[in-house]
């Protein structure tokens, strides 16, 4: 319920926020995840086996930057002190899927599921930049049957590769060059829009350019595409209050759920990017993104935040401002992402050494607000604030 | 005009064997029943139809006799008979003929019929054949069948996508590579054929270019979208395209993969089901893939390449025994699925209840899963006429190959994509203006 007290929450956590830095808390060696509030039956995120990733149709040597493996420090960490992960012995305790590595980078992000709430939290475990990282043999007893992967086809008879493509992480890189200039494309010939220029381009050529600070903008993720949306404009059930001609046309009952079948929680890495520069744009382009960011705030870059599909979809590709694409094996760049989503933030997922990955402004302080309070209060409380879903007051 | 003798006459008198059995009375009181059918991919097919639809005659006392129509010549059949006011008593369309909705029954009726054994009707069927304005239904779909993307596996492996492209910039990268480094084209059709048609269709939806709204007024070009598509489109086959693409006939874009002369296609599975007959070692290295990612939000999606929608005319003389014919045929889908060779996906998924198992225990598959790539089919396949349903408009637009048209001025050099999409949106409007007057 949204109410005044609600409301005087966030600010209070935001205020909170602005004033200092987050709290960064020096993780050991070898942890284990310090959960401070009652109730916590979720377990925090950690990096899945080599068998769970081999399972699924993944190599998980090609795996670029992997947690439990690498980028111990670094980006998305954000000082020389904090890092990204740590060895933790429960991991494959509570979940044997799971190596014991935990995660305390918890990527933020606006979910799709209608209400653009900056409440999904993801672990980027790491990156796929070619195809070859899909398995196309593989096989493994386990108990009574066989895990196979045959041309490239799981057990179920589909490819990972084609699972993923149902689910889309939207990047926002920057497109401000160092010397000022605006980038109004990526610098990948084949995902360029016809609509502007191809140079100046912004950088895509390795998984680091979708690493935080490279981004203009926080992330926004498609979890729930194709299960409640209705993006993909189908409907198959035959009951009429879900597909009828008058049911809601949110509804959808699509192929593929985020949670059940992209097990490894993967993405396909959708850029996003204005097609002008903000500050010299046409008056059509201006007035569409003087229109955003009203709405939304401005990006790092000085152009709009860019939140739901709608201001994606319509608003801003609809009119030439704006244009999107996925990059292809031999760009370089990060095609896929292995990055679950923590299925129910609540209850314990976010422990007390987990940090935020969120984009920040230049004065230090958190370009989201809201998603900062939303992590914070699940750390602190389990719970999000005022015992809502993380949706903007 | 389609000649008499260009039909195939497949199944002519049903009483040839049957006098001994009807009475004399019977005989005299026997109605006929003449369909006219659309030639299916998969000649077989309408063998085993005519072979139904004349034991359904025998059953219920009846003369049935089947024309086999090009499909290139469908809608001018079709056209024929509506001016005419007479020509058969169902009329089979492989695609939802919205046009004709004045010169059809309430195909309510049958839908209701068929309700009582296998449900409601689905998503699919209801947009393909429900008229908003008149709140009935000008046509019944029984069957349909999925676009999804055919590759060559061995040629996309050599450029790293072994499992073929996934998005438009996996299609674009990789068709032009395997044109520079082995000389091998793109086969998409760009033709105004029933190929090129669907695909082109599917290119500009899944680019969000969307033609119609759901009240029918006209989007294309009121955005970005479609010269963004055309662009694409253009840069497609600019990069890894093949002159022949623009020529091609009915099914060509099928023959070059045959052939081994392209690298990928969008088309229904008829194309590798004639690998398996002709050339198996040819089909094994023909792999499957659901649609591509579109653009825009769009998803993985692709419009049917069939819609197989049977037509009762309004002015037919026995449109209650064709209204039973039709509903009765839906009894024979799971045979039907069979003898197309799994080309016709049921609308009525309780009349193959296995359809998935099937799918992936082929026994032509090679390699084994790869027909399990179509088993959420469904789900990616919307109506022509997505976001709306199949108004008369819309398929004015899909029969007049408006589409094909406007791409192949901007694949020809004769038109900029932005001259050429606005050229094409007047035109849409011109066909949505006469609708709506109608």
């Amino acid at each position: 319920m949204k109410n005044s007290t609600v409301h005087a929450w966030l600010y209070g956590v935001a205020l909170a926020l602005a004033g200092l830095p987050l709290a960064m808390i020096s993780a050991p060696a070898v942890a284990q995840a310090l959960i401070v509030n009652t109730g916590n039956f979720n377990p925090p995120p950690c990096d899945y086996s080599d068998q769970f990733y081999q399972d699924n149709g993944v190599d998980p040597t090609q795996v670029i930057g992997r947690f439990g493996t690498s980028r111990l420090t670094g980006p998305p960490a954000r000082s020389a002190s904090q890092v990204n992960w740590v060895a933790d012995p429960t991991c494959a305790t509570n979940d044997p899927d799971r190596r014991n590595f935990r995660i305390l980078a918890t990527t933020g992000g606006f979910t799709d599921n209608g209400t653009n709430a900056p409440n999904a939290f993801i672990s980027i475990l790491g990156f796929l930049n070619n195809e070859a990282a899909f398995e196309t043999t593989y096989t493994r007893l386990a108990g009574t049957h066989d895990i196979t992967i045959a041309n490239s086809n799981n057990p179920r008879g589909i490819s990972m590769e084609s699972i993923v493509s149902n689910f889309e992480a939207y990047a926002m890189v920057k497109q401000r060059l160092p010397n000022g200039q605006f980038a109004t494309n990526p610098c990948a010939t084949d995902a360029a829009s016809p609509l502007a220029p191809p140079t100046p381009c912004f950088d895509v050529s390795t998984v680091n350019t979708v690493y935080t600070p490279n981004l203009r903008q926080d992330w926004r993720f498609a979890q729930n595409r194709n299960a409640m949306d209705g993006s993909d404009n189908n409907c198959i059930s035959n009951n009429p209050t879900i597909c009828g001609p008058n049911a809601p046309t949110v509804l959808s009952d699509s192929p593929f759920g985020y949670f059940c079948d992209d097990l490894l929680g993967m993405w396909i890495v959708t850029y996003v990017w204005l097609t002008q520069d903000p500050a010299n744009a046409t008056p059509a382009c201006q007035a569409v993104y003087q229109q955003l960011e009203a709405e939304n705030g401005f990006s790092l870059d000085g152009g709009p935040i860019i939140i739901t599909p709608n201001d994606t979809d319509n608003t801003l590709e609809g009119s030439g401002c704006g244009a999107e694409g996925q990059l292809t094996t031999g760009d370089g760049g990060a095609i896929w992402l292995i990055c679950p989503a923590i299925p129910d933030p609540r209850n314990g997922a976010i422990a007390a050494d987990a940090f935020l990955d969120q984009v920040f402004l230049p004065n230090g302080q958190p370009q989201n607000p809201t998603m900062t309070a939303n992590f914070v209060a699940l750390q602190t409380t389990g719970q999000f604030p005022g015992d809502g879903d993380g949706s903007v007051p | 005009m389609v000649a008499r003798r260009d039909f195939i006459k497949l199944a002519a008198v049903a009483t040839a064997a049957s006098p001994f059995i009807l009475s004399n009375s019977a005989r005299a009181a026997q109605k006929k029943l003449r369909i006219a059918k659309w030639a299916h991919f998969v000649p077989e097919f309408d063998v085993w139809f005519a072979s139904v639809a004349r034991a359904w005659g025998e059953q219920h006392h009846v003369k049935v006799s089947v024309d086999v129509i090009p499909v290139e010549a469908v809608a001018a059949v079709a056209a024929a008979e509506t001016r005419a006011g007479k020509g058969h008593d169902v009329f089979i369309f492989p695609w939802p003929p919205a046009q004709f909705y004045q010169h059809a029954i309430d195909h309510g009726a049958v839908y209701q019929l068929v309700a009582a054994k296998y449900g409601a009707v689905q998503q699919l069927a209801h947009r393909s054949t429900f008229n908003l304005r008149t709140g009935k239904y000008s046509a019944f779909a029984d069957f349909w069948m999925p676009t999804p993307l055919q590759f060559r596996h061995d040629a996309w492996a050599k450029v790293g996508m072994g499992l073929g492209p996934l998005t438009s910039t996996g299609l674009r990268t990789g068709a032009r590579q395997l044109r520079e480094k082995f000389g091998l084209p793109l086969g998409f059709a760009f033709t105004p054929t029933l190929e090129g048609n669907v695909t082109l269709h599917t290119l500009l939806y899944s680019h969000r270019a969307w033609l119609l709204d759901g009240n029918g007024a006209v989007l294309f070009n009121k955005n970005v979208f479609a010269v963004q598509a055309l662009k694409y489109i253009e840069s497609l086959y600019r990069e890894s395209g093949s002159p022949e693409q623009l020529s091609w006939g009915s099914a060509g874009n099928v023959q070059a993969m045959l052939a081994g002369k392209a690298s990928a296609t969008s088309n229904a599975i008829n194309l590798v089901r004639a690998a398996e007959t002709k050339d198996p070692q040819l089909a094994g290295g023909i792999w499957l893939q659901p649609p591509l990612l579109g653009t825009n939000g769009m998803g993985v999606t692709a419009l049917p390449h069939v819609t197989n929608c049977s037509v009762v005319w309004n002015f037919g003389r026995n449109q209650d025994v064709a209204t039973q014919f039709l509903a009765d045929l839906v009894d024979s889908s799971r045979a039907g699925y069979e003898k197309s060779l799994g080309c016709n996906f049921p609308i009525y998924p309780k009349t193959v209840p296995d359809l998935i198992v099937r799918l992936s225990k082929d026994p032509h598959a090679d390699p084994a899963l790869k027909y399990t790539a179509l088993k959420d089919a469904l789900h990616w396949t919307p109506n022509l006429g997505v976001p709306g349903f199949a108004t008369p408009a819309y398929m004015e637009i899909f029969n007049s190959f408006l589409i094909p048209r406007m791409v192949q001025s901007v694949l020809k050099g004769e038109r900029s994509p932005e001259d050429a999409a606005a050229s094409a949106a007047a035109e849409m409007q011109t066909i949505a203006t006469k609708w709506q007057q109608v």
